[in-house]
C-alpha cells in the first residue's frame, strides 16, 4: 500500500523523473511522507496509541512506530530485503569509503586509494592529504577525476563503520548496533537513506559505475529491511 | 567572466575570470606567479598544491570561485627569504633534482610540519604519499621533513 | 649568480657598457676531441665566433655558460665546478648562464646518452687552467715579476715573496680582466692532480637548488612574453593520423578563444595533424580543445593492439636468425646439437617518459625569424628540423633553453617546438603551446617494447655457447629512416669483457617495425637488453649450479669489474644471506659506466614481495660531484622500480590507452625502498652517471625473486603483489 501511494504521487508528477528527483533533495519531507504513508495505511490501530507517546516526547515520530511495531515483524522478508541493501552497500559507491583498513578505496575494482591518504580522527584526512584538498563540493569533470561532495570524508576513527569483508550477516548486525553504526537509531538509520554522502553514490560522477539498483529501489529494501525487523540474513550469507 | 578578488600571498589580486577555472591556472596565467606546476590536472600529482586557508589543497582541481575570501598561499609565499624550514632543509640536501615538483612537495610538507612538529615515517608517508616525483627524489624528500622539524623546533626556540 | 636568459650579444652589450671584458672559450673544428681554446682576438683572426665559455668582467664578475640541458642531472652544477677547480675561483661567485643553441659554437648540445661530463670534462678543465695562466701572467706583468711567483686562489693572483702571509700583494681577477683579455692562450701550463682538487670529486651543494625550492626557477612552461597567447592541440591519437573535418563551433561558445586552426607537426619521416585551439589563458585553450569534434582520416596504416604486436615480435623471434651484430666461434650450432639448452624469451613493456613537466614550447615567429624558448635536450635537432621543414635558415632560429621539467629522452625530439612555430606563424603571434597530461602520455615517441630471445649452453660450470636475439622497434630506423640495418644497440647493456670467454657468441637484432613511434629513454636499449643479459646470466648460473656473482666473476677477466663484484659481495652480505632472504644480482655497462646492484627482498605476510635494501655500486671512473652521483641513482632506482612493477603503456586499436597517473601509477614515497650506494675511486676516464644505474635493477630483483621463490620472472611489468 505504501507503494502505491508513493506509485500515485508518482503518477501525478507524469512519470518526470526530474521532478522525483527534485523531490530528494528534500529528504526529510520524502521521509515522512513515505512513513506516514506506510504507518497510516498498514496499521492505522495500533499506531494511533503510539502516536500519543510520540508527542509526549517531542512530536510525532513515525520511526519509533516502526521500531515497536511487533506485528509487522517479518523475518523473511526482512532478510530478503537486506540482501539487496547489501549488494548496494558493497558497491564500490558505498565500500570505497567504508574500507576494512584506514586507508579508503578507489574505483570499480575497489582497490586502495593510491595516494593512500589516511582516515584521520575525524574521517577526514590528515596533514597535506586532507579529503576535501582534492574532493572539491561538486564532482571534477573528467575521468579518473575526483568526485565530489561538500562533506567528503570516511566514518572516523572511533567508529569505523566498515563494510569490506564483511558478510550479510555481520553487515546488518553492525548496522543496527548503535555502538557500531555510529549512535543511529531507527529514525535516523531511515534518515541516512538520504544522507547527502549517501545520495552521491548515485552521483558518482564521470567514467564511475551506479550502485546495482536505483536510489528509490535501495531506500525501498532499505525501508522493508527495517520495517520488518531489521533482521538478518542466515550467516551463510 | 567574474569578476573576483583574490589574496594572493597577502596581497590582493582583482581578475576576471571564468568562475570554473582552475585556481592553478588563474594564479599561473591570470595572476603571473609560475612557481605553482601543472602536473596531471586531474589532483593526482601534486605539482600543483597551493595553500587555501592553511590546507594543502590541488588547484588543479579547485575552481577559482573557492578561493574567493580565503588566503591563498602559493610557494612564491611560504617564506619572504626562501627560509621556510622545509626550504631549508630541501637546499641543505640538495633535494631537487629536475625540480618541477619540489613547489608542490615543499607546500605539502609545509602542512606536515606546521600540523605535526615531530613527524615519524609514517606521519611522512601519511603526509606526503600524494605528490609525485619522478626524479625519484623520495629518500631525499623523507630526510629533508626530519630536517626541517628539527630547524623548526630551533626556530621556535630562538623566536 | 642567476639563472636568467642572456644572449651573448647582450652580454657583451652590456660589458661594453662596463668596461672591458676577459673571454676565453674554444673553437670546435670537429669533435669535442680536437677542441682548440682561443681568446677574442684570435677568433676574430680565424674570422670563427668564439663559444665564449668563461667571461670575467672589471667589477671581478665570473659568468659560465652552460652549453647542455639542465634537467635534474647536476650539469647546471658540474660544468662550473670543473672550471672553476682549475680557474681558481669560488663557486659562490659564479654566475651559471643557459647558451643557446649553436652546432657550431658549442658542438652538439644535445644533452642525452650521459654525456656531458664524459665529453667534456678534459676542455673545461683546459680551459680553466688557460683561463688562470693568463690571468697570473697579466698580474706578472703589472707587478714586472715572474710568473712562477705568483698563484691564484678564490678569484684573486698573489704574489708569494711580497708582504707578509697574511697580507701578501694581491689583485682581483677583475683587476686583470683588460690585460689578460690582450694575451694568447698558453699551451704549456700542468692540470692539477685529482688530490690537488678543492672542487672537483666534493659533494658541493648544487648552485640551482634555491630556485627550485621558492619557484623561481623558469621552467618552458613558466616563460611568459608580451602578447603571448596559450595553445592546446588536439591530435590524432595515431602518429600517421589526418585531421579530415572539423567541427569547432562549441569551442569558440568558451570565453578567451583567439583561434581554430589546423596545425601538423613533424614526427620523424612523417606528420601528426591536429587541431589547435590558442586561446588567452591555458585553461580557456584546454576546454576549447576539449569542446572541439574531429573527424580523423587514420587510412593508410596499421591500428594494432598490444597483444598483436607481442605476438608478432615473439613468432619473428622462433622464425627468424635475423642480422648479427656479433658472432663468433659456433654459438648456433652447438645450441642446436644440444639436448641441454635453456631457450626462454623475456618481454619488456612500451614506456613513456613520464616527465612531470608535460611537453610545452614557447615560440615566436617574425619576419623569416623564428626564436624559440622551451625544455629542450636537443637544440640542434630543433633547428635542423625547422629549418628544413619551415624554410628558416638555421642561423635565424635562436632556441633558448630553460630548465627542463624532466627530460628522459623525450625533450630531445622536434616536434613539439615545430608545432610551436608552425602555429607562431599562422597567427602571426607569440603562442606557449601547452600539452596536457593525456597528450604527453598517449602521444609518444615511446621506449619500445622488445622481446628477446636468449639460448644457452652450460659445459663444466661455464658457458659454453650463449645466442641472443632481439625483436623490437629500433630508435635508429625511425631517426635515420633506414629499415634494415642492424640495431647498434643490441648489445647495450652488455658487459663487453664477456666477449672474451664467451667463445660462441652470438647477437642478433631481428627487424621489426609498428606504426608507432618510438625513441630515447632513459638508459635507452640498456634498460630493456639490461634486463635480457642479466636475467639469463643468473639462468646460466642456476643452471650451471653456481653462485650468481661466482659465476659472472668466472668469466669476466677484468680487474676492474672483480674489484666491482667484491665491493658488491662485501657492502651487500652476499655471503650472509638468512633464511627467508632473497639475493639477486645485476651487472650492466651504459655510457662508459658500468653498475652492480643487489637487491634483497622477503616475502610479506600478506603474500607480497618486499624490497629489503637496494645496494649500488657504480664504477664511473674520474667524477665531479658524489652527491649529485647518489641523487641520479636513487633517482634510477626509483623510475626502475616503476619501470619493472607498475610501466606499461598499453596500446589498442593502435591508440595508447592509459591517459593520466591514475592507470599509470608511478612510485610514490610510500613504495621506496632503502637503497646504499657506492662509488668506485680510481682515475679511469670519466663514464655517464645520469642513466646507467637503471638497467641493473629490473634484473637484479627479480633474480632475487627467484632466488626466494624459484619463480623465474621472464614479462615485465610484474606487481610485487602477486609473484
Amino acid at each position: 500500500m505504501f507503494w502505491r501511494q508513493s506509485y500515485r504521487k508518482r503518477l501525478s508528477n507524469k512519470g518526470d523523473p526530474g521532478k522525483i528527483r527534485s523531490m530528494k533533495k528534500q529528504p526529510k519531507k520524502l521521509i515522512s511522507f513515505n512513513i506516514r504513508a506506510a504507518t497510516a495505511l498498514t496499521f492505522i490501530i495500533f499506531i494511533t496509541a503510539v502516536i500519543a507517546s510520540a508527542f509526549r516526547k517531542k512530536e510525532y515520530d513515525p520511526t519509533s512506530a516502526v521500531r515497536f511495531d511487533k506485528i509487522n515483524r517479518d523475518s523473511v522478508e526482512s532478510a530478503k530485503a537486506f540482501l539487496k541493501v547489501y549488494s548496494v552497500l558493497m558497491s564500490p559507491r558505498c565500500m570505497n569509503c567504508h574500507p576494512a583498513g584506514d586507508v579508503p578505496l578507489q574505483g570499480d575494482d575497489s582497490h586502495l586509494h593510491t595516494m593512500a591518504p589516511k582516515r584521520g580522527i575525524d574521517g577526514k584526512g590528515v596533514y597535506a592529504m586532507k579529503c576535501s584538498n582534492c574532493h572539491q563540493p561538486a564532482n571534477t569533470p573528467g575521468l579518473h577525476t575526483p568526485p565530489g561532495n561538500p562533506n567528503w570524508h570516511l566514518p572516523p576513527a572511533d567508529m569505523k563503520m566498515v563494510f569490506e569483508g564483511k558478510s550479510a550477516h555481520e553487515l546488518a548486525k553492525q548496522l543496527v548496533d548503535p555502538k557500531l553504526n555510529g549512535h543511529k537509531d531507527k529514525k535516523k538509520l531511515i534518515e541516512h537513506a538520504h544522507d547527502g554522502l549517501v545520495l552521491a553514490g548515485w552521483n558518482p560522477g564521470d567514467g564511475r559505475t551506479l550502485p546495482p539498483m536505483s536510489h528509490k529501489e535501495f531506500n525501498k529494501a532499505w525501508l522493508t529491511w527495517l520495517e520488518k525487523g531489521a533482521y538478518a540474513p542466515p550467516k551463510a550469507h | 567572466m567574474t569578476k573576483m578578488t583574490l589574496k594572493i600571498n597577502g596581497s590582493d589580486h582583482t581578475l576576471e575570470a571564468d568562475p570554473n577555472m582552475p585556481l592553478l591556472w588563474a594564479i599561473r596565467d591570470l595572476v603571473g606567479l609560475k612557481g605553482t606546476k601543472y602536473g596531471c590536472g586531474v589532483a593526482q600529482c601534486g605539482a600543483c598544491v597551493v595553500h587555501l586557508d592553511g590546507d594543502a589543497i590541488r588547484s588543479c582541481v579547485t575552481k577559482v570561485s573557492r578561493a574567493e575570501g580565503k588566503q591563498v598561499v602559493t610557494i612564491e609565499g611560504l617564506s619572504k627569504n626562501n627560509d621556510h624550514p622545509a626550504q631549508l632543509a630541501w637546499q641543505q640536501l640538495d633535494v631537487p633534482q629536475y625540480g618541477y615538483c619540489h613547489s608542490g612537495q615543499i607546500m605539502s610538507a609545509a602542512v606536515l610540519l606546521r600540523e605535526k612538529a615531530d613527524p615519524t615515517n609514517q606521519d611522512i608517508d601519511d603526509a606526503m604519499a600524494g605528490n609525485i616525483c619522478r626524479c625519484g627524489t623520495y629518500l631525499r624528500i623523507r630526510k629533508a621533513i626530519v630536517l626541517a622539524a628539527e630547524l623548526q623546533k630551533k626556530t621556535v626556540k630562538q623566536g | 649568480m642567476n639563472n636568467k636568459q642572456v644572449s651573448r650579444r647582450d652580454f657583451l652589450k652590456a660589458s661594453a657598457v662596463s668596461g672591458a671584458v676577459f673571454s676565453l672559450g674554444f673553437y670546435l673544428p670537429g669533435s669535442a676531441n680536437n677542441a682548440e681554446i682561443i681568446s677574442v682576438a684570435e677568433a676574430e683572426n680565424y674570422g670563427i665566433e668564439l663559444n665564449a665559455w668563461i667571461h670575467i668582467e672589471t667589477s671581478g664578475k665570473v659568468t659560465i655558460f652552460s652549453h647542455r640541458s639542465e634537467m635534474g642531472q647536476g650539469v647546471y652544477q658540474a660544468i662550473p665546478q670543473i672550471i672553476a677547480e682549475e680557474l681558481e675561483v669560488n663557486l659562490a661567485d659564479i654566475h651559471v648562464v643557459f647558451a643557446k643553441g649553436n652546432l657550431k659554437r658549442y658542438g652538439s648540445q644535445n644533452t642525452g646518452g650521459s654525456s656531458t661530463i664524459r665529453e667534456f670534462y678534459k676542455i673545461l678543465l683546459n680551459l680553466g687552467a688557460s683561463a688562470r695562466e693568463m690571468l697570473l701572467q697579466a698580474a706578472a706583468g703589472s707587478w714586472g715579476v715572474s710568473k712562477s711567483e705568483c698563484y691564484a686562489q678564490g678569484g684573486y693572483v698573489f704574489h708569494k715573496p711580497s708582504g707578509r702571509i697574511e697580507s701578501p700583494k694581491r689583485l682581483h681577477y677583475g683587476q686583470l680582466v683588460e690585460a689578460a683579455s690582450k694575451l694568447t692562450p698558453p699551451k704549456d701550463y700542468v692540470l692539477k692532480k685529482r688530490s690537488e682538487y678543492k672542487l672537483v670529486g666534493k659533494p658541493l651543494l648544487r648552485l640551482d637548488t634555491p630556485f627550485k625550492t621558492n619557484g623561481t626557477a623558469v621552467f618552458g612552461m613558466d616563460k611568459v612574453l608580451p602578447g603571448m597567447l596559450y595553445a592546446a592541440v588536439e591530435r590524432n591519437p595515431r602518429l600517421r593520423g589526418k585531421v579530415k573535418s572539423f567541427d569547432d563551433s562549441q569551442t569558440w561558445k568558451i570565453p578567451g578563444i583567439k583561434h581554430v586552426i589546423k596545425v601538423k607537426m613533424v614526427v620523424f619521416d612523417t606528420y601528426r595533424e591536429g587541431i589547435a585551439v590558442v586561446a588567452d589563458s591555458t585553461w580557456a585553450a584546454m576546454q576549447g580543445k576539449k569542446a572541439l569534434k574531429i573527424e580523423w582520416d587514420d587510412s593508410g596504416f596499421e591500428h594494432l593492439n598490444s597483444e598483436e604486436i607481442y605476438k608478432r615480435q615473439n613468432l619473428a623471434l622462433q622464425t627468424q636468425e635475423g642480422l648479427s651484430f656479433k658472432s663468433q666461434g659456433e654459438a648456433s650450432e652447438i645450441i642446436s646439437a644440444s639436448a641441454n639448452k635453456i631457450d626462454v624469451v623475456y618481454e619488456t613493456p612500451y614506456q613513456y617518459h613520464g616527465c612531470m613537466e608535460p611537453m610545452n614550447c614557447t615560440a615566436y615567429y617574425q619576419e623569416d625569424k623564428l626564436e624559440i624558448w622551451g625544455p629542450t635536450q636537443n637544440p640542434d635537432m630543433v633547428q635542423e628540423y625547422i629549418s628544413k621543414d619551415m624554410n628558416i635558415a638555421k642561423e635565424k632560429i635562436i632556441v633558448n633553453l630553460t630548465f627542463l621539467g624532466g627530460g628522459f629522452g623525450r625533450k630531445s625530439f622536434m616536434d613539439y617546438p615545430h608545432e610551436a612555430a608552425v602555429i607562431s606563424r599562422q597567427i602571426k603571434a607569440p603562442v606557449q603551446v601547452v600539452w596536457t597530461r593525456e597528450d604527453d602520455a598517449t602521444q609518444g615517441p615511446f621506449r619500445p617494447g622488445i622481446s628477446y630471445r636468449c639460448e644457452g649452453v652450460i659445459k663444466d660450470g661455464k658457458i659454453d655457447a650463449f645466442k641472443y636475439r632481439m625483436a623490437g622497434q629500433n630508435n635508429m630506423h625511425w631517426l635515420t629512416g633506414k629499415k634494415d640495418a642492424v640495431n647498434g644497440s643490441t648489445s647495450e647493456g652488455f658487459l663487453k669483457p664477456y666477449y672474451e670467454t664467451i667463445k660462441n657468441l652470438s647477437i642478433r637484432d631481428v627487424p621489426f617495425a609498428t606504426p608507432i613511434p618510438t625513441m630515447w629513454w632513459r638508459s635507452v636499449y640498456a634498460s630493456t637488453n639490461g634486463f635480457a643479459f642479466e636475467s639469463f646470466m643468473d639462468e646460466l648460473a642456476a643452471d650451471a649450479g653456481r653462485d650468481p656473482l661466482d659465476f659472472r666473476r668466472a668469466h669476466l677477466n677484468d680487474e676492474r669489474l672483480h674489484l666491482l663484484i667484491d665491493k658488491m659481495e662485501n657492502v651487500s652480505g652476499w655471503k650472509d644471506k638468512k633464511k627467508g632472504e632473497g639475493y639477486g644480482t645485476a651487472i650492466t655497462e651504459c655510457f662508459s659506466t658500468t653498475v652492480g646492484e643487489v637487491v634483497k627482498v622477503s616475502r610479506q605476510a600478506d603474500g607480497s614481495i618486499k624490497i629489503d635494501q637496494v645496494w649500488v655500486v657504480m664504477d664511473c671512473g674520474w667524477y665531479v660531484n658524489p652527491d649529485t652521483i647518489r641523487a641520479q641513482i636513487e633517482g634510477s632506482i626509483v623510475m626502475g622500480l616503476g619501470a619493472a612493477t607498475m610501466h606499461e603503456v598499453r596500446f589498442i586499436d593502435g591508440k595508447a590507452v592509459d591517459t593520466n597517473f591514475s592507470t599509470y601509477q608511478m612510485p610514490r614515497i610510500t613504495d621506496i625502498p632503502p637503497i646504499q650506494i657506492h662509488i668506485m675511486e680510481n682515475d679511469e676516464v670519466a663514464g655517464g652517471v645520469g642513466e646507467p644505474a637503471l638497467p641493473p635493477f629490473a634484473p637484479a630483483l627479480t633474480n632475487a625473486i627467484f632466488d626466494l621463490t624459484g619463480k623465474r620472472i621472464r614479462k615485465l611489468p610484474f606487481s610485487l603483489a602477486s609473484v
